[in-house]
């Protein structure tokens, strides 16, 4: 039985030992020696005094000995923690602590960054330059004798991925190898990803999406080819080069993709390959469908949707993308997605209730967080014995089934694929020693998903200098979360009781200033 | 082409908040000085500050990896429009 990443690429690198699984700019590799470095990191991983269960974190650039490393940390026995490389330093120091991180691995350019963490965890270099301070884990690959010591059973631990929360620090999700052996067998089977196909990855190995094109590849035997999007054209110009057939984005990327200050010319390419485009993480604008159309005409979009505490748990039928462009479309594979009124009953046709996903792709909860897990990870009577998620987005499904999202319970900003939390933004603002206290919000921007929004008060009552207080939050924020709005407020209105600031409020006039309309109210009914 | 380098050197500065010395010839996205989507706003800046405008064959990490890079290409397309 294939159950676990580490098994598919064991079978497929038997079955297909001369084909090319990962392409870089900079060197490419074989299943066989995908394979061969898997188990090479591992043994040089346990010889460094990793043992099975330690957590090991990963905090570098998109290359193949990334992929190297992640493979080998599972071949390890031991649990991956991917680890944003553009996180501030307190992030990372939370991360490392809260996961009792025994190593982290990163590239050699990276080490000035993080050297300060090597009293709180082990740090080895996965890629780069040897510096005799630290160990290097392509240079040790060379010592070693790979070999299997791969024993876990599927439901043991894999990964933790952090995910930002809307209160206080990232939380932990507790990711099973079933978790990520189904989630590749689920997405590989509606998207069709097979053998023949050459996946341009743009996405980084940060977070559950990305990587699961790493399980995808080792598990249908695909081509995994790795490029950092920065000018379209270059993108452009590697599809067809490589034959891309798969093209995974995000809605930030489409934005990025197809720059309209950017001359553009897609004639000079055939991107006649592509065969699929799939993008999660947001919604697809009619303008992004139409950019996509006209790059690639014959290839299938597939929008799709998800939290990570589930992986995935919608996407919508491509046949149905042009009558039915809002909706997040049907549970995927394998999972069933229940739409809950308050009392946990279904809700009717167009009526508002919460996302609740049961299936394959159900984690194991978060990390060491009993509080926390206990509100997202329920039983539910009619399905006895059994973990579901309880996602806490809004949803309703029409008379057809297809599923559509309302809003999210939480007040998450998500801004270029990421999601931050308003406590984050504000804390760092309200540190600026004239501001008094600062109310972070989205507001909406279909290129970017949302923008980061931000009211402020200040000592004196005057604004502050806008480019002034951009340039001090550009060096306590990681740029995602730097406010793209700054309003300042003379004095913001409290809430009746405990002297709260009256946060929709002070949202509401903010829109105002901004010429936007609220928040718009969605035309179905709330759920009883 | 020294003044172009000054002024380029400005912008990055301001818009990443970078402060170490700034190489002329360091590739921006390899030293993490710009991420991608501010080096794609670099180059709208430089399109609109110095009165060129770029085209698609032009609009390669290749061509504006570094600010050397793109003085140079500046040059190019100045000289290309006088000719």
């Amino acid at each position: 039985m294939l159950t676990s990443v580490p098994k598919f690429l064991a079978h497929t690198a038997e079955r297909l030992p001369d084909k090319v699984a990962i392409v870089s700019a900079q060197r490419s590799v074989t299943f066989q020696q995908l394979h061969q470095e898997a188990l090479a990191t591992a043994e040089a991983l346990s010889e460094l005094g990793i043992q099975a269960g330690d957590r090991v974190g990963v905090c570098m650039e998109k290359t193949v000995d990334q992929i190297s490393v992640l493979l080998g940390i599972l071949f390890a026995n031991a649990v991956l923690v991917p680890i944003l490389p553009r996180l501030k330093s307190a992030n990372i120091q939370h991360i490392i602590a809260n996961s009792g991180m025994a190593a982290m691995i990163t590239d050699s350019e990276r080490l000035k960054e993080v050297a300060d963490f090597s009293s709180m965890t082990r740090l080895v270099i996965g890629h780069g330059e040897l510096d005799v301070n630290w160990p290097n884990l392509p240079y040790l690959r060379r010592f070693v004798q790979a070999r299997t010591r791969f024993d876990r059973i599927p439901n043991d631990s894999a990964a933790i991925i952090y995910s930002s929360g809307s209160t206080g620090r990232p939380k932990g999700i507790l990711i099973s190898h079933r978790n990520l052996a189904d989630g590749a067998d689920i997405v590989a089977e509606y998207l069709g990803t097979c053998e023949e196909d050459r996946i341009g990855c743009v996405l980084s190995f940060n977070f559950d999406y990305g990587l699961n094109q790493i399980w995808q590849t080792v598990r249908k035997g695909a081509t995994l080819v790795l490029h950092d999007l920065a000018f379209p054209n270059d993108f452009f110009a590697l599809i067809a080069k490589e034959r891309i057939t798969a093209v995974p984005v995000m809605p930030v990327i489409i934005t990025k993709m197809f720059d309209k200050r950017l001359k553009l010319d897609l004639r000079a390419h055939d991107l006649s390959t592509v065969r699929y485009v799939c993008s999660t993480g947001g919604r697809l604008s009619t303008d992004m469908i139409a950019d996509v159309k006209g790059a690639f005409p014959t290839a299938r979009i597939f929008s799709m949707f998800g939290l990570t505490e589930a992986f995935r748990s919608t996407y919508l039928d491509p046949a149905k993308l042009d009558s039915r462009p809002t909706s997040v479309g049907k549970a995927i594979p394998d999972c069933q997605v229940l739409v809950l009124d308050e009392k946990g009953d279904e809700c009717p046709p167009n009526v508002v209730g919460e996302l609740v996903h049961r299936g394959a792709t159900v984690t194991k909860g978060y990390w060491q967080d009993p509080e926390n897990t206990a509100k997202v990870f329920r039983s539910h009577p009619r399905f006895p014995g059994e973990t579901l998620v309880y996602s806490g987005d809004r949803v309703y499904r029409d008379e057809e089934g297809l599923l559509y999202f309302v809003a999210r319970a939480d007040d998450m900003i998500k801004t270029k694929g990421f999601r931050v939390s308003p406590t984050e933004v504000e804390s760092e603002v309200v540190r600026h020693p004239e501001i008094v206290d600062a109310v972070a919000f989205a507001i909406p921007n279909i290129a970017v998903g949302e923008d980061v929004g931000c009211a402020y008060t200040t000592v004196s009552g005057r604004p502050l200098a806008e480019p002034v207080l951009v340039q001090y939050l550009k060096e306590a924020l990681p740029s995602h979360m730097v406010p793209v709005h700054l309003l300042h407020f003379d004095s913001f209105p409290i809430t009746g009781n405990a002297g709260k600031l009256d946060r929709k409020t002070i949202k509401q006039a903010a829109f105002e200033r901004l010429g936007l309309s609220s928040t718009s109210e969605a035309s179905p009914r709330a759920g009883a | 082409m020294r003044d172009e380098i000054a002024v380029l050197t400005d912008y990055v500065r301001k818009e990443s908040g970078f402060k170490g010395t700034l190489d002329p010839d360091a590739d921006l996205l390899e030293e993490n000085i710009l991420d991608s989507f501010s080096i794609i706003q670099l180059v709208v800046f430089v399109q609109e500050r110095f009165g060129v405008e770029l085209d698609a064959e032009d609009l390669t990490r290749a061509n504006l990896g570094s600010l050397s890079k793109i003085v140079a290409l500046i040059d190019k397309r100045r000289a290309g429009a006088n000719s």
